[in-house]
C-alpha cells in the first residue's frame, strides 16, 4: 500500500517566545494510505482544526513534516502552497463555503479554472461529476436557491472535480439534516470504495464517524487511542466507537 | 460596559476607522474651504471686482453642487460604518443587549465620530485654504489678495452643515439597526441577483439611454437656440441617459462575456463577473452619479485653466501697447528698455468733450488697427494697416482707445480742415513693444506713472496694460473657481466611489478567504480585485470624458477656444483618479486579505 498522507513529529505552538504559549499539536505522527477513509475525533480544544489547517496548508506547523504524495508540504512557498492546494487536496467544509455570486456549475468549475484548464474539458469534468453526485438538474442554479445538503453535494463536487490527491471533510454533516448526512456520507463511502479516493474526515459524531476504515483519537494535541473496522460492520463499528468515547 | 465594548470595537478595526475618519474630514475642510472663498465678499470683491455679480452666482451655483455630493458622499460614507459595524452590534444583541442601548449606541457613534471629524475637518480647511491658495497663486501666477485661512460664517455654515447631515445619518443608522432583524445583521448580502436576461430590452433602454445623451450633448451645445433651458435639458436628459446606459450596458457585457465558456472558466473571470453581477443594480446608480462629478469636476478644471485662454485673446484687442501723451522724452530711457518695435505719433485737437483727427496723417503713417468682427458667434481680432480703402473699419477698432474719448466716437477729418480747426493741440504718442507677454508688468508700471504725470484732458485714454491686467483680474479668479471646485469634486467623487467599493468589502471578506482555501494563489486574488475595482473605476471616467467633451460646447460662447490644450487637465485630473483607484485598490485588498487569527 502507497501512503498518500504521512504526518511526522507535528508541533504548533500559538504564542510568541518569551510570552505565554500555548501547544495545541504535541508531536503528532499517522500515515494515510491510497484509498484510506481515515476519521479524526477528538473534542472541542483537542486540536483537530489546528491539525486540518497544517494538513491543507493553511498554516505552517511550529516544527514537524507533513508528506502528501511523498511532497514536503512543510517547505512550500506560499504561493507553491495555494497552488499544490488547488491541485493536490479537496475540501469540504461544515458550513459548504459556496460563493453565493456564483451557479453551481460556475464553483464546482473553480478548482480547474484556476489550474487555467480549457473550458470544453472543464465543463466535461463538471457534468461527469455532477451525474456521479447527482447534482446535474441544479447545476445553474445558485446555491442559495437550492437545499443544504445539495449544497454540500455542490461543495464534495467541487473538492473533487480536479481529482485531488486527498480529499479533506471538516465536520462536513455538521450543518445537514440527519437525512442528508447520511446521503453525503453515502456519497462519500462510495466515492472511496469506487474510485479509490483517499479520505481524512475530521468530526465529532460517532455516527459520521462510523463511516470511516480507521479512526484516530486526538486528545489534547496527541494521537491517543486509535480503532480500526476490520471486518465489522458499520452498526457494530459504531457501537465501539460509542464505547470508545464513553471510556475517557 | 457597552460603551467599553463599543470602544473596543472602534479600537480592533483602527484601520478602517482611520479610512472613514480621513474621508469625512476631508470632506468637511473642502466644504470650509468652498465656503471660505464664496462667503468672503471682500476676497471675491478684489479677486473679480468686474464680474462680482455674476461670481457670486456661479459660487451659489458652486454651494448647492458641494452640497449636493457631500451629501451623497456622507450617505456613501455612513454606509461603511454601518457595514463596519453590523456584525458587532449583531453579536452583541445576541448577547442579549437591548434594541434601545443599541440604538443609542450606533446613534451616539455616528454623531461622534461624524462631528469630531467635521472639527478635526474645519481645523485643516483653515490651514489648507491659506496653504492651497498661495500655492495655486504662485503656481498659476494668478493675482489674487485678501484671502485669509480663517473667516468666521464659514466655520459656523460648515459646522451646521454638517451638524445637520450626522445628525440624520445617525438617526438612520439607528432606524436601520434596531428595525432589522438579527439574522439580517449577522448574514447580510447572501441573496443572489438575477440577472435582467431579456435582450431586446436591454438593446431598448441602451438605444433610448444614447438617445437621452445625444439630446443632452446638443442642448449643451445650442446654447444658443435654448437659452436658459439648455442647462435644465442637458441635466435631465444626461442624467437619465448615463443611468440607462450603466444599466443596459453593464447588464449586457457581463451576459455576454458569462455566455463565453472560455472567457468564464479562466483563472477568477467567472469570480469577478459573479462579484459585478451582484451588485449591479446598486452600481448602476453610483456609477451614474460618479460619471456626472467626473464630468463636472474634469469640466471645471478645464474651463478654468481656459480663462487663460481668455487673457490670450486679450492681448488681441489692442495693437499698441503703451501710450505717451505729450512728450515722451522724460520716458524715453526706460521705452527704449523694453525694446520698442515701432512707434508713431498722432496729433489731435480736442475741442469741449469732442476729439479731432486728421485723416490724412493717419493714412501717412499706416496707422495700424485691430480690427473686431464677429465669425460663428465667437469674436475675432485681425491687424490692418488703414488705408483708403478700409478706412471706415477704424470705428468698430481699437484706435479710439489711444485716445482720451470719453463718450463719442473720434471725429476725422481732412488735413486741411484739421489745421483750420479752433481746439487744442494735443499729441499721444503710442508704441508697440516687442515683447508683450513678457514685459507687461514693466509697461503697466510706465504706464501708471505717465497717466499719473499728465495733463488731465488726457484722462480719457485706455491703454492696453490697464484692460489686459483687468483680464488678468477675472481670469485668475474664474481659474482658481475652476481649478478649486474642481479638484473638490475629484476628491469627493473619488471618495464617494471609494466608499460604495469600500462598504462592501467586509461582505466580501469570507468569499476571498474561501478561494484562497481552495487554492487561489494570493497574486491571483489581487489581479481580480485590481481588475473589479478598475471597471468600476474606468466606466464612469470614460462617460465622463465623453459628457467634458461634448460640454464644453457649451463655453464655445464664452472662451475663444475650450477645447485648447485640453491634455493638460485631462492628464492632471486622470492622474489624481488614478492615485485614488490605487488606494482603493490597497484598502480594500487590507480589509479583504486579512487573515483569521
Amino acid at each position: 500500500m502507497t501512503e498518500i498522507l504521512k504526518v511526522e513529529q507535528l508541533t504548533k505552538t500559538y504564542g510568541k517566545k518569551g510570552q505565554k504559549q500555548y501547544q495545541a499539536l504535541k508531536g503528532i505522527s499517522f500515515t494515510v494510505d491510497k484509498g484510506e477513509f481515515v476519521g479524526i475525533m477528538g473534542a472541542s480544544g483537542s486540536g483537530k482544526t489546528t491539525l486540518l489547517n497544517i494538513l491543507s496548508t493553511m498554516d505552517k506547523p511550529t516544527s514537524g513534516q507533513v508528506f502528501i504524495n511523498n511532497q514536503d508540504i512543510t517547505a512550500l512557498t506560499k504561493n507553491k502552497m495555494s497552488d499544490f492546494r488547488g491541485k493536490e487536496i479537496g475540501f469540504i467544509f461544515q458550513d459548504f463555503n459556496l460563493l453565493e455570486n456564483l451557479t453551481n456549475r460556475e464553483n464546482i468549475a473553480l478548482p480547474l479554472a484556476l489550474q487555467n484548464v480549457k473550458a470544453r474539458i472543464i465543463n466535461d469534468k463538471v457534468e461527469a461529476i455532477a451525474s456521479k453526485l447527482g447534482i446535474t438538474t441544479i447545476l445553474d442554479k445558485y446555491p442559495a436557491e437550492v437545499s443544504g445538503g445539495q449544497k454540500q453535494r455542490v461543495a464534495s463536487a467541487r473538492a473533487l472535480v480536479h481529482n485531488p490527491s486527498i480529499l479533506y471533510g471538516d465536520e462536513p454533516t455538521g450543518a445537514l439534516d440527519s437525512k442528508s448526512a447520511t446521503e453525503l456520507l453515502e456519497t462519500m463511502s462510495m466515492l472511496n470504495r469506487q474510485d479509490q479516493v483517499s479520505i481524512l474526515m475530521v468530526t465529532h459524531d460517532p455516527y459520521s464517524a462510523s463511516y470511516a476504515d480507521r479512526i484516530l483519537f486526538i486528545k489534547d494535541g496527541k494521537i491517543g487511542n486509535e480503532l480500526k473496522k476490520g471486518e465489522q460492520s458499520r452498526e457494530e463499528f459504531y457501537q465501539e466507537i460509542i464505547a470508545e468515547l464513553g471510556r475517557r | 460596559m457597552l460603551w467599553k465594548l463599543s470602544l473596543t470595537g472602534i479600537k480592533s478595526r483602527f484601520k478602517d476607522y482611520a479610512v472613514l475618519f480621513s474621508g469625512l474630514t476631508l470632506s468637511a475642510s473642502i466644504f470650509y474651504m468652498f465656503l471660505a472663498l464664496a462667503l468672503n465678499p471682500k476676497f471675491l470683491k478684489d479677486a473679480l471686482p468686474i464680474g462680482y455679480q455674476i461670481t457670486q452666482v456661479v459660487f451659489g451655483f458652486g454651494i448647492v453642487l458641494l452640497a449636493i455630493i457631500t451629501l451623497v458622499y456622507i450617505v456613501y460614507a455612513n454606509s461603511f460604518l454601518l457595514s463596519m459595524r453590523k456584525r458587532d452590534y449583531g453579536t452583541y444583541m445576541m448577547l442579549g443587549a437591548r434594541n434601545r442601548k443599541i440604538g443609542r449606541l450606533i446613534f451616539s457613534e455616528t454623531l461622534v465620530v461624524g462631528l469630531i471629524a467635521t472639527l478635526v475637518g474645519i481645523l485643516i480647511g483653515v490651514f489648507l485654504a491659506q496653504g492651497i491658495s498661495n500655492l495655486l497663486i504662485s503656481q498659476l501666477q494668478l493675482v489674487i489678495h485678501h484671502f485669509v485661512g480663517f473667516y468666521l460664517p464659514a466655520v459656523l455654515w460648515t459646522l451646521l452643515f454638517f451638524a445637520i447631515l450626522f445628525f440624520l445619518a445617525a438617526i438612520w443608522n439607528r432606524i436601520k439597526l434596531t428595525r432589522s432583524s438579527l439574522i439580517d445583521l449577522l448574514h447580510e448580502d447572501q441573496q443572489p441577483v438575477k440577472l435582467q436576461k431579456n435582450n431586446a430590452r436591454l438593446i431598448l433602454m441602451a438605444i433610448a439611454g444614447i438617445i437621452l445623451l445625444a439630446i443632452g450633448y446638443w442642448a449643451m451645445s445650442a446654447v444658443k437656440l435654448l437659452a436658459e433651458t439648455s442647462i435644465p435639458v442637458a441635466l435631465v436628459t444626461i442624467v437619465s441617459g448615463s443611468y440607462l446606459v450603466f444599466s443596459s450596458f453593464f447588464t449586457m457585457m457581463i451576459n455576454l462575456l458569462r455566455k463565453n465558456a472560455n472567457y468564464t472558466f479562466k483563472g477568477l473571470h467567472a469570480f469577478s463577473l459573479g462579484q459585478l453581477k451582484f451588485r449591479i443594480y446598486s452600481y448602476n446608480r453610483i456609477l451614474t452619479i460618479v460619471s456626472l462629478l467626473f464630468a463636472l469636476a474634469l469640466g471645471a478644471i478645464t474651463v478654468g485653466l481656459n480663462f487663460n485662454g481668455m487673457t490670450e485673446q486679450n492681448k488681441q484687442t489692442q495693437y499698441y501697447d503703451l501710450i505717451i501723451p505729450g512728450n515722451p522724452k522724460k520716458y524715453q530711457a526706460e521705452i527704449d528698455n523694453l525694446g520698442i518695435e515701432e512707434t508713431e505719433r498722432i496729433p489731435f485737437k480736442m475741442k469741449g468733450e469732442k476729439v479731432y483727427v486728421s485723416k490724412d496723417e493717419i493714412l501717412k503713417k499706416k496707422i495700424k488697427i485691430q480690427y473686431f468682427y464677429v465669425k460663428n458667434a465667437q469674436a475675432h481680432y485681425k491687424t490692418l494697416v488703414l488705408n483708403k480703402k478700409n478706412f471706415d473699419k477704424i470705428d468698430s477698432s481699437d484706435f479710439n482707445q489711444n485716445l482720451p474719448t470719453n463718450y463719442d466716437l473720434p471725429k476725422y477729418v481732412s488735413q486741411k480742415q484739421f489745421q483750420a480747426l479752433k481746439g487744442q493741440a494735443l499729441v499721444v504718442n503710442v508704441y508697440r513693444i516687442s515683447n508683450f507677454e513678457r514685459n507687461w508688468k514693466k509697461i503697466a508700471k510706465i504706464q501708471e506713472t505717465v497717466i499719473k504725470n499728465s495733463d488731465k484732458q488726457y484722462s480719457g485714454i485706455s491703454p492696453k496694460v490697464f484692460n489686459y491686467q483687468a483680464a488678468m483680474l477675472v481670469a485668475s479668479g474664474f481659474e482658481f473657481m475652476g481649478f478649486f471646485l474642481g479638484l473638490a469634486f475629484l476628491a469627493m467623487l473619488a471618495s464617494t466611489l471609494m466608499f460604495k467599493v469600500l462598504s462592501g468589502a467586509n461582505s466580501d471578506r469570507p468569499r476571498y478567504q474561501m478561494l484562497w482555501k481552495v487554492g487561489a494563489q494570493t497574486r491571483l486574488l489581487k489581479q481580480s480585485i485590481a481588475k473589479e475595482i478598475g471597471v468600476l473605476f474606468s466606466l464612469p471616467a470614460i462617460l465622463g470624458i465623453v459628457d467634458v467633451l461634448f460640454g464644453l460646447q457649451f463655453f464655445k460662447a464664452l472662451l475663444p477656444d475650450p477645447y485648447k490644450n485640453i491634455w493638460i487637465p485631462f492628464v492632471l485630473f486622470l492622474a489624481l483618479y488614478l492615485i485614488y483607484y490605487l488606494l482603493t485598490v490597497k484598502l480594500y485588498e487590507s480589509i479583504v486579505l486579512k487573515k483569521d487569527k
